[in-house]
């Protein structure tokens, strides 16, 4: 018999590019024990640990949660470490959840994270070989392409960069503050991957989010608001084959419609209230909008360019600030659904958007061909 | 919490460890032969024999029908085709990173092949003229000079050390119907 | 016996060979077996409610190497995935777990791992605490050195018992096609070989090898109507201990035990129980943790001294016990996996046939 799920407790670290004053357990804890704060209960009430982050190479440290067992109050309990690429902070969501809902365990601490200062995350995504081009490097020919068939005007792109740093400046715990940037800044900044500007891409930051994930008794009994799971889907595709479309990649297709499925959503654009989707580079919004199809094709850039997705808007997207201001790879998927978890809860402070019943959230990784993706709202599902 | 703010004003500790870790993986049978006749200046891929799919290089299976694919599969491709996708890479500084000046990153479909080949470097034209569609053909390397540095079964690398990059042929574009299915 | 809608089964399954170097590439290891593991359940790969990959990026020696073994998956048109950093027996468990949500028939798990490329002494340190460990550079046949000296030293065992789980564990695999190493050995004249960290002798370590392994699971009835004697999965748990090998009792593998009680193991009779015993030493202690008599039936396919394809070698111990409830040589097993250095972290998983 299924248990609905909750989100009781959410905790992120303060996101920055050097994390010097903490080791790597240290920032683990510092969003751990923010987390178990938020949900008052304390590591003798987690009964099992799911873990994620990007690839090992970023660190160099293989299988990092092997030594981080003891700091992870993993000692005695299951500990399970998931790895989905840039997805991975939602899929390792999606897994914890799944924990809750079979009833296998009562309260679930889900934990993603990524210290990239420690390492060299170029290097990583370069396989450790010369002429490494960034994950932007891998999407800009797929953005160029969202770009000449939707025929979507070039400031779409530098517009959402804008929005997102603003909203940032709301979120006491994002990376980048930039609260007095303009369309000015991002277009004077320079290429780096044609045609994304440096102030288009997401910083390097380290981090890490926990939520702690529980079911109905477990609810009942926080001291705060849930963030009831309604919805939870994951996809993968091949991230080559002949007839493959990167730009709207099948795989995000049908990952949403699944969660909206679960959730009973007809029209995602009207039903849900507010998205954190995983926008690394800024025409990612506009192409996510349409990838789930909140948009229809060649639409997405015109909800942006309407201001529908600003922070006042009618369907705010990443008013958290997104990964475009805050990216430590293996954390930022969990951020979504941490975001998402912390608006429906009305508990985002300043960056709380009226109103919030329902909010999706999204990460995707690889060569865009893995979707984690989720629903929550306040009230509990039927 | 008051103990790691109370850390943070103790001296930072930073000790830096460098790893070096040694693969060595023979190229698999199949990228063997693509190699031997890549040095020999021909592109031979693998034609699927459930869904006829051409694969270049080949895998030896076909990842979507997932079926083995074989010698008895080879077919020759021809080493013009058209740019898919591309940009412009700036160059990061990382270890080992040897790149200091902008760069192609361009996906090229061969005539014949079903996938376009990653990675490849587009020579003999401005940068702002690059424009997807563009017709391509493979610029060799002297075959005493082509070596198979960089190619290894992960497919990282590309076939630099062979065919060093493709050129414009000044054949008029082709449309985005034979193209928009191939960017990557 | 009525089966519930909660029981979920083992149907099918395959893996490769254990060779010590591969000419094919962990893909390419990978394809036939999840297609044969498919078709040994009497499926179609698209019934496939989830998949569930365990692999290690290090281990295959590249940042997102896992990406490559979703061509084996058949990921298109696309489909319900995911993959863990650890063993395919840790992704067996997630697939597990997502069939109990009762929305899908069909779950499929698998494991790879190429060790043949890479020197284990290099990559391995790497796992090790960062601070105080890596830097040392100990490698895991010197630390699983030091849990045979302190099992001599406490008197649980003697260098004759580690002798002596060689020579069985090569004797069984001589009826295993895809050990690596068999054959009949004599314990007299295996304690006669030098050391390589002592107590261990090179026989007490296990082969270098590449391998793959595939199961298909299935839940309630769709279990019985494809498969005649189903292997149930009772139960199965992980747990993990601290890091440090100074602050526990390696001599000892309390994770084991405890994985074992929530898999709902109560020490009844066992007809098979397949460790991943990596090293021979470590059978002694796995043994202790389950409580298994001195002649219960260990690793009958030779274990992982025969064969250890890592990252897939605790999957296979899980299909080595099932293949034997499925052709009804048992009724009971159980099947171990481990994770991390000196047993730090395990799984264990019970077994039954009707």
């Amino acid at each position: 018999m299924n248990q609905r799920c909750a989100v009781v407790g959410v905790g992120q670290t303060n996101f920055k590019k050097r994390r010097d004053d903490v080791s790597i357990a240290g920032l683990l804890r510092e969003a751990i024990d923010r987390a178990l704060e938020d949900a008052e209960v304390s590591i003798k009430d987690i009964d099992a640990v799911v873990i994620g982050k990007a690839p090992d190479a970023f660190e160099g440290i293989v299988q990092p949660e092997i030594f981080l067992a003891d700091a992870l109050g993993a000692v005695n309990k299951p500990l399970l470490r998931v790895h989905t690429a840039g997805s991975v902070g939602g899929s390792t969501f999606v897994v914890g959840a799944h924990h809750v809902i079979t009833g296998i365990h009562d309260r679930v601490l889900a934990v993603a994270w990524e210290k990239q200062s420690e390492g060299n995350a170029q290097w990583g995504l370069a396989g450790g070989r010369s002429g490494g081009i960034g994950a932007g490097g891998a999407f800009a020919p797929w953005m160029r392409a969202y770009i000449e068939e939707s025929g979507a005007p070039e400031y779409i792109g530098w517009m959402v960069a804008v929005k997102d740093r603003r909203n940032a400046a709301k979120n006491p715990y994002a990376h980048l503050k930039m609260p007095d940037i303009t369309l000015e800044t991002v277009k004077e900044s320079p290429m780096l991957w044609d045609p994304i500007r440096f102030h288009e891409s997401c910083p390097s930051s380290d981090g890490a989010c926990a939520v702690v994930l529980t079911n109905e008794e477990g609810a009942r009994r926080a001291p705060r608001p849930s963030a009831w799971v309604h919805a939870l889907a994951v996809r993968s595709e091949l991230g080559q084959f002949p007839g493959r479309n990167p730009v709207r990649p099948q795989a995000g297709v049908e990952c949403a419609h699944d969660v909206y499925r679960q959730a009973g959503i007809t029209d995602p654009r009207a039903q849900i209230d507010m998205a954190e989707l995983y926008v690394p580079f800024s025409w990612y919004e506009p192409m996510w909008l349409e990838g789930h199809d909140i948009a229809g094709p060649g639409e997405g850039w015109k909800m942006v360019d309407s201001g529908e997705t600003d922070i006042g808007g009618a369907f705010p997207v990443n008013p958290s600030g997104g990964v475009l201001s805050t990216n430590a790879i293996g954390a930022s998927g969990m951020v979504r659904f941490a975001e998402v978890a912390l608006q429906v809860r009305g508990l985002a402070g300043e960056h709380q958007i009226d109103g919030v019943r329902t909010g999706l959230a999204q990460a995707y990784g690889g060569a865009a061909q893995y979707f984690a993706m989720g629903v929550m709202r306040s009230e509990p599902p039927e | 919490m008051s103990d790691t703010a109370a850390a943070a004003k103790k001296e930072e500790l930073v000790m830096e460890h460098l790893v070096s870790l040694t693969y060595k993986e023979r190229l698999t049978p199949n990228l063997n032969r693509f190699v031997d006749q890549l040095l020999d200046g021909h592109l031979v891929g693998h034609k699927c024999p459930a869904c006829g799919r051409v694969y270049l290089p080949p895998k030896g299976y076909c990842p979507m029908c997932v079926v083995a694919t074989g010698e008895s599969d080879e077919v020759e491709v021809s080493d013009h085709g058209i740019m898919t996708g591309f940009t412009i890479v700036t160059p990061v500084a990382y270890y080992g990173q040897q790149e200091t000046q902008p760069f192609v990153h361009a996906s090229v479909l061969l005539n014949g092949a079903d996938t376009p080949l990653g990675g490849q470097d587009i020579i003999g034209i401005p940068h702002d003229q690059l424009r997807m569609g563009l017709r391509v053909r493979a610029v060799w390397k002297p075959k005493a000079e082509r070596r198979i540095e960089g190619i290894s079964n992960r497919g990282w690398g590309g076939l630099g050390s062979v065919i060093e990059a493709f050129e414009a042929t000044g054949e008029p574009d082709a449309g985005p119907e034979e193209f928009k299915e191939h960017i990557f | 016996m009525p089966v519930s809608e909660n029981d979920i089964a083992i149907i099918g399954f395959a893996q490769t060979p254990c060779v010590r170097d591969a000419d094919a590439s962990e893909v390419q290891l990978l394809v036939p077996t999840v297609s044969e593991a498919i078709a040994h359940a009497g499926i179609d790969r698209r019934e496939i409610g989830f998949t569930c990959a365990g692999s290690c990026d290090y281990l295959t020696g590249g940042p997102f190497a896992f990406v490559s073994n979703l061509e084996a998956a058949g990921a298109w048109p696309p489909i319900s995935e995911s993959h863990v950093e650890a063993d395919g027996a840790f992704a067996m468990y997630e697939a597990w777990m997502r069939l109990l949500e009762g929305d899908i028939e069909l779950a499929l798990a698998f494991g790879s791992g190429k060790s043949s490329p890479s020197n284990p002494a290099e990559v391995w340190p790497q796992q090790l605490d960062p601070y105080y460990l890596a830097p040392l550079g100990v490698d895991p046949i010197s630390l699983a050195g030091i849990q045979a000296r302190a099992l001599i030293d406490s008197g649980k065992a003697t260098e004759r018992d580690f002798a002596e789980v060689v020579a069985r564990s090569r004797r069984n695999a001589k009826d295993n096609p895809n050990a690596q190493l068999a054959g009949d050995v004599d314990v007299d004249a295996l304690l006669a070989e030098p050391y390589v960290r002592a107590p261990l002798r090179k026989h007490d370590v296990p082969p270098i090898s590449d391998g793959a392994v595939a199961v298909i699971m299935a839940r309630g009835q769709r279990a019985k109507d494809l498969c005649s004697r189903p292997v149930w999965i009772r139960g199965i748990d992980h747990r993990i201990e601290a890091h440090q090998p100074g602050v526990r009792d390696i001599t000892t593998s309390a994770s084991t035990t405890l994985a074992a009680r929530k898999a709902g193991y109560d020490g009844g009779p066992i007809d098979v129980v397949e460790l991943s015993s990596t090293f021979s030493s470590q059978e002694v202690v796995l043994r202790d943790a389950l409580g298994l008599s001195a002649d219960a039936n260990i690793n009958p396919s030779g274990g992982p001294l025969a064969g250890n394809p890592i990252m897939a070698v605790g999957l296979v111990r899980i299909v080595e016990a099932a293949a034997r409830i499925m052709n009804g040589s048992a009724d009971r097993a159980l099947a171990h996996a481990t994770g991390g250095q000196l047993l730090q972290q395990n799984l264990v998983c019970l077994l039954e046939g009707e």
